[in-house]
């Protein structure tokens, strides 16, 4: 076998894949910022409402006119690359110009420690903490299951954010937000939420726009301006 | 020709397992920095198969010989397409809630340990393709 010939082969099929990717995205962006096409689309896409009431508080102004909801895992390694590489130029872009809003719902499924993770989150929402321990569970993240969220690193995390540690410890040892995670949790998969991280994007009419991954900033940007 | 068939069938689904490629709501390819290794390895991984496999077909229909090497290709691939498989994706998260935490511990094992056992797929595979060659060459050898 010609190894030059295998290596040409190679070369130009994944020249072709780049290409058919990227016509398709452009062919795609062209589409959403053709109103008629949009709505046409989107008329297709209405769903029954997602029921946030047990999900974080909404990172963002209340009154933004879309809102972005992600499921996701404290343990899951696609959302920790999503937090990494894509969550902060969203911030920028939308959240804190005041068109969208985030909101976090459980989907807690990989390891028992995901789910006390989660319940860790809303205990540190207690004293108006939640989002600064949400990105530590994020930025402190290790190998699924290895034990990087068990009750004592939850806890340390708790006291580097200057908790008040016997209102943590006494909002976990009663499992206060047990129940909080599962509705989450159900709410998900109701919602036919298969994977982390998965994001409904919610426009101010109820259209709503459903993918999963992390996928990177251009996707959320190509589906919220039509929205705008 | 079933190179070619090969390689696209582990490469495509691979990229899109490892979310390098998705398909909704548009198809778009993203590679970010700290994941080019698993890309690489990925890539590594299909192309090594799509080589050995093949080799190893022809050496069984066309050489009559054992079929104890294609063994060793197909397990390397296989070791290669499971490894990195993320619980957090639509086959783990299908896999855990069926099957609960033994399900959980074997594919957090799979997503932890992702490029050392890619690592071992490609040297397995290498080891195949080492070793096939040289038997080709051999048995073709005009005596």
């Amino acid at each position: 076998m010609n190894k030059r010939h295998v290596v040409s082969v190679v070369f130009v099929i994944l020249v072709i894949v780049v290409a058919i990717s990227f016509s398709s995205y452009q062919a795609n962006l062209l589409e959403m910022h053709d109103p008629t096409k949009y709505a046409e689309k989107i008329a297709a896409k209405q769903s029954p409402l997602l029921n946030l009431e047990n999900g974080s508080p909404a990172l963002g102004s209340e009154s933004a006119p879309v809102t972005i909801v992600e499921f996701g895992d404290y343990q899951c390694e696609a959302c920790y690359h999503w937090f990494h590489n894509t969550r902060d130029t969203l911030i920028d872009n939308y959240i804190e110009t005041g068109k969208a809003k985030l909101i976090f719902v459980d989907l807690p499924f990989i390891g028992r420690d995901s789910k006390i993770a989660a319940q860790a989150s809303y205990c540190a929402e207690d004293q108006g903490k939640y989002w600064e321990y949400h990105e530590t569970l994020y930025i402190f993240q290790e190998g699924e299951n290895s034990g990087w969220a068990d009750r004592d690193r939850l806890n340390s995390f708790a006291f580097s954010l200057d908790m008040n540690m016997d209102e943590f410890n006494d909002c976990m040892d009663s499992s206060k937000y047990q129940k909080r995670v599962k509705a989450n949790y159900d709410e998900a998969v109701k919602n036919g939420v298969q994977q982390t991280p998965t994001f409904i994007i919610i426009s101010q009419d109820g259209t709503t726009e459903k993918f999963a991954g992390a996928q990177p900033y251009s996707v959320f940007a190509a589906t919220i301006e039509p929205m705008l | 020709m079933l190179a070619v068939t090969i390689f696209v069938c582990m490469f495509i689904p691979l990229l899109i397992l490892s979310e390098f490629l998705f398909i909704e709501p548009f198809v778009i390819f993203h590679v970010v920095e700290d994941r080019i290794v698993s890309f690489v390895l990925i890539a590594s991984i299909s192309l090594m198969s799509a080589i050995v496999i093949p080799m190893n077909i022809y050496r069984i229909r066309t050489l009559q010989k054992s079929r104890s090497k294609i063994g060793g290709s197909i397990v390397g691939s296989i070791i290669g397409v499971s490894a990195g498989i993320c619980s957090c994706g639509p086959i783990g998260f299908s896999i855990i809630s069926t099957f609960g935490a033994v399900a959980g511990t074997a594919t957090a094992f799979l997503t932890n340990y992702e490029i050392p056992l890619r690592l071992i797929s490609l040297g397995l595979l290498c080891l195949v393709y080492y070793t096939t060659a040289k038997s080709i060459s051999i048995e073709c050898k005009v005596q």
